[in-house]
């Protein structure tokens, strides 16, 4: 895709030299690159070959635990003096943060190898442009006539961070997604649906598989009717059931769980549903898409039991959060690009099989609701949701009966892992890191016709 | 930077473009964060760059760089026009566009108070101010934040239909978050306030109709019941009405979506498909939050009417989709920044207002709920699926507003909902300031209505 070779460390070098002459008390400088192409698709097919370069730095400062924060898309000399500058000066205004107690310091940590692959790195935008094609061609093999949204892309992002309790850590990653939406009418009937992958290498997308899932899904969803309101079981597929889990381990994250603002921030060491429920969080997987070797700060990733046996063990920490808690960090600073903002949250999500295939959860459900896509993250003060079941099937008999529209559920998201009756053996798993099993949850409460 | 614009618009040409944009794009950001009374955290963030779009052999070539010297600027173009070489040979949407008269124009948006005269010592301690009403209203607010940010954006847009536009846009916004807790029991309260503006909207903020309002609905949300679910009829608050009108039927109108098949109301110009009391219109030209003079194609921006009385009239439309709908572009294609090509997006969007007062849309209605206040929504424009998520919410009980509700959501069908609306109030007020996100790409919005009444709305809930 034509990276170049651009020196990262000798602009960061340079701002680390200016800051460490000041009167400040902690800061770190990352600067990052990435170049990324894509291919997009819209109505009849491929509509637009685009292809980006981005670059920053970002400069963090704490003075008498105040923050000020600067960034720069220019890594020219007097540009990083100015960035310097502003976040010094923001420093001294900044008030102090009683709950900041510094900056992590240097760890080692073996590397976690298969995050950077050199096909998606010599990848042209005309090899790029196979997949959309294959996409697209695997859906008109299930049937024609789809007008389309979606695309392919691939990036790859290098950083340096520098920071001045001794950190200097560079990482570079690759990564690839691929998405097709069809959409086929018939009169005023709708049949739509999408699939995606994503991960770290082309390896890791199947077109023809995405096409041709996305087509099915699509025409399945004709005839789709309301149902009336009520409460029945809700089986979701990983899709859906990704949510469910992302939401509580997001909930257990950084500063908002440490201080008590999100539903899960009693939950350290409580049940939150039956002893099948365990979760895990693992940055350290090879090859896998939300791994690494440090996180946003410094700190060796490592991998972390969340949830055993339904209870809670742990939050996910950052430094900040950490120190809140007078704990160690568990390595999930998340740090977004140059921009500044570090805050913390999961990265490859393991949820463990139990020992029921789909089939046995089907023929086991008299009448219920087979969710394909919906989003169960609730609100994460309160943990009530309230959510659109987006693509779904009622289910009567242990079989699909119809598609359906305009159906709700609604509840508190703790009652959902309360009620969690059965976990599949079989799941789906997302950019060779996280795992999501098919889950039915028992009654919730539904709002329809 | 203007010559280096004009100068790439040329080579493309030479480079066998038949259409050639070059976007220069230049954002300068701070922000203020207080958090219980301290401000914790300054930020300041300058992006810049340039972008170039292309069409090459009838398709869309695109690229960007952060560095806008001419060697690189002049690489984005060359990846621009191989990009659209590279998918010549594959089926898909031919690229074409409306062929308009030039534009040429410098617009500089004027403020009162510019920020970067205020000095950040005086900031924090008016933001403080306006905090500190929040935090101490009750002994139940357990957090508070507070929010500031501005923003300069210039956009410089050169064609080869030979516009040459500058538009420099300041903005203003100030986002207040409160949690209040009782036991277990957390509730959270927003509010939110932006303009293109300058200062003089902080100096002009009354704590007590901002700050202080987010903390009194937190702790009244304590008390607050979940909804009974099912269909009912609803009346909707200007805010939430805003988020109606922006999902169920704005994103449905964006010309790209209808002319690729994205849209439940593609090829129903001309159709009733909502109430006659139903007007919607798209007003870039009004000053709020989604105002703008230019659009980023360099069109100049008009109102759009969306549907009037019931009837649909037009799309929103880009220089493309107004050449495949065979409509004239009016200006309503933005990019989030140089990296992203424009797309179709909403600008500041409402229902207009109708005759009649709340208390005459609630007299009649048995058992209802009335919805207040917006927190976000999104729509699948495909299948006209829409989901608002709402702040708070009432009972209606012969006519009057009864037990207070929270966690109410609402689902809807677009094309059920637009015909369901039976009342319209006289309140318009357009106050809901925000990003919308479209196609990985976040864009200032704005959105409103009076109060107004749908009937058969499916609402979330958990009684």
């Amino acid at each position: 895709m034509g990276v170049e070779e651009i020196d990262l460390a000798a602009p960061v070098e340079k701002a680390a030299r200016l800051l460490s002459q000041m009167d400040i008390d902690f800061y770190d400088v990352v600067a990052s690159y990435s170049r990324s192409i894509s291919i997009n698709i819209l109505g009849r097919g491929i509509k637009e070959a685009s292809s980006r370069v981005d670059l920053g730095i970002g400069v963090r400062v704490f003075r008498n635990k105040g923050l000020g924060v600067a960034y720069s898309q220019s890594l020219e000399d007097r540009d990083i003096e100015a960035t310097v500058k502003r976040a010094v000066g923001f420093a001294r205004v900044a008030q102090p943060d009683p709950y900041f107690k510094g900056l992590p310091g240097p760890s080692k940590a073996p590397e976690v190898p298969g995050l950077c692959d050199s096909e998606v790195i010599s990848l042209t935008l005309e090899e790029a442009t196979r997949i959309p094609k294959e996409m697209i061609s695997a859906a008109e093999e299930v049937r024609v006539g789809a007008m389309y949204f979606g695309g392919f892309s691939a990036s790859y992002s290098r950083a340096y961070l520098t920071v001045s309790t001794g950190v200097s850590v560079e990482a570079e990653k690759t990564a690839v997604s691929a998405y097709l939406q069809p959409v086929y009418r018939e009169g005023d009937d709708v049949g739509s649906s999408y699939e995606f992958d994503y991960g770290i290498s082309l390896s890791n997308i199947n077109p023809c598989w995405i096409g041709k899932r996305a087509a099915e899904k699509a025409i399945e969803q004709f005839g789709s009717r309301k149902v009336e309101s009520g409460s029945l079981p809700l089986i979701l597929m990983p899709e859906a059931s990704g949510s469910l889990f992302s939401s509580l381990l997001s909930a257990l994250s950084g500063e908002p769980a440490a201080k008590g603002r999100t539903f899960a921030s009693g939950l350290l060491g409580k049940h939150i549903g039956p002893e099948t429920i365990d979760v895990m969080d693992d940055g350290t997987i090879p090859g896998a898409i939300a791994s690494s070797t440090y996180d946003g700060e410094g700190v060796p990733k490592r991998p972390l039991k969340v949830v055993e046996r339904g209870r809670v063990l742990t939050f996910l920490h950052n430094s900040y959060s950490a120190g809140i808690m007078n704990v160690e960090s568990t390595g999930h600073a998340i740090r977004g690009g140059y921009g500044g903002y570090v805050g913390a949250g999961p990265s490859n999500i393991r949820v463990k099989p139990g020992d029921s295939t789909l089939d046995e959860i089907l023929a086991e459900t008299r009448r219920g609701i087979l969710v394909l896509n919906a989003s169960f993250t609730p609100n994460m003060v309160s943990g009530e949701f309230s959510t659109t079941i987006d693509e779904g099937f009622l289910i009567e008999g242990g079989e699909k009966k119809h598609p359906v529209k305009n159906l709700m559920a609604g509840g508190h998201i703790l009652n959902l892992f309360k009620n969690i009756e059965l976990i599949s053996k079989e799941g789906r798993l997302f950019g060779k890191g996280h795992f999501f099993p098919i889950v039915k949850i028992g009654e919730v409460k539904l709002s329809g016709k | 930077m203007r010559d280096l614009l004009e100068k790439i618009v040329e080579m493309g040409l030479r480079e066998g473009a038949s259409f050639c944009e070059v976007r220069y794009f230049e954002e300068r950001s701070n922000s203020i964060s207080v958090e219980n009374g301290v401000a914790r955290a300054l930020s300041s963030g300058i992006l810049r760059g340039v972008g170039v779009r292309v069409i090459v052999d009838g398709r869309w070539g695109f690229s960007s760089t952060n560095i806008p010297t001419w060697e690189s600027v002049l690489r984005a173009l060359r990846d621009a026009v191989s990009g659209a070489r590279s998918i010549v040979a594959y089926a898909g949407e031919e690229a074409k566009i409306a062929e308009v008269k030039p534009s040429i124009d410098t617009v500089i948006h004027d403020v009162k108070i510019s920020p970067e005269d205020v000095s950040p010592e005086e900031k924090v301690k008016r933001i403080l101010e306006i905090e500190r009403a929040a935090r101490t209203f009750s002994d139940r607010v357990k957090d508070t934040f507070l929010v500031y940010g501005d923003a300069v954006t210039r956009v410089v847009v050169c064609n080869s239909l030979g516009t040459l536009v500058e538009e420099v846009t300041p903005r203003m916004r100030l986002y207040c978050r409160v949690i209040a807790r009782e036991g277990d029991n957390m509730q959270e309260g927003y509010e939110s306030i932006g303009n293109v503006a300058g200062y003089e909207l902080v100096e002009n903020i009354s704590a007590e109709d901002f700050s202080l309002k987010a903390a009194k609905r937190a702790v009244s949300l304590l008390h607050a019941n979940p909804p009974p679910r099912g269909t009912y009829s609803v009346v909707v608050d200007p805010r939430v009405g805003g988020l109606f009108v922006h999902e169920a039927i704005g994103h449905n109108s964006e010309g790209d979506l209808v002319f690729s098949g994205q849209s439940i109301i593609a090829g129903k110009v001309g159709q009733k498909i909502a109430s006659d009391l139903v007007t919607i219109i798209d007003d870039p030209t009004r000053i709020n939050y989604g105002h703008f003079t230019y659009d980023h194609e360099g069109t100049r921006a008009k109102p759009h009417t969306i549907i009037r009385n019931g009837v649909l009239v037009g799309f929103l439309h880009s220089l493309e989709s107004a050449a495949k709908l065979g409509a004239e572009p009016e200006g309503s294609a933005r990019a989030q920044s140089h990296h992203y090509p424009p797309i179709v997006r909403m600008s500041n969007t409402y229902l207009a207002a109708g005759d009649m007062t709340l208390e005459e849309i609630l007299e009649d209605i048995d058992y209802g709920i009335y919805l207040s206040g917006s927190q976000y929504g999104y729509v699948e424009s495909q299948k006209g699926q829409f989901t608002c998520k709402v702040e708070e919410a009432w009972l209606i009980e012969g006519g009057e507003l009864t037990e207070h509700l929270r966690d109410v959501a609402i689902s809807g069908l677009t094309l059920e909902a637009l015909k369901n609306i039976s009342a319209v109030g006289r309140d318009l007020r357009i106050e809901m300031p925000g990003m919308c996100g479209k196609s990985g790409q976040s864009m200032y919005v704005d959105a409103g209505a009076p109060h107004f009444r749908i009937d058969g709305i499916v609402v979330g809930g958990r009684k």
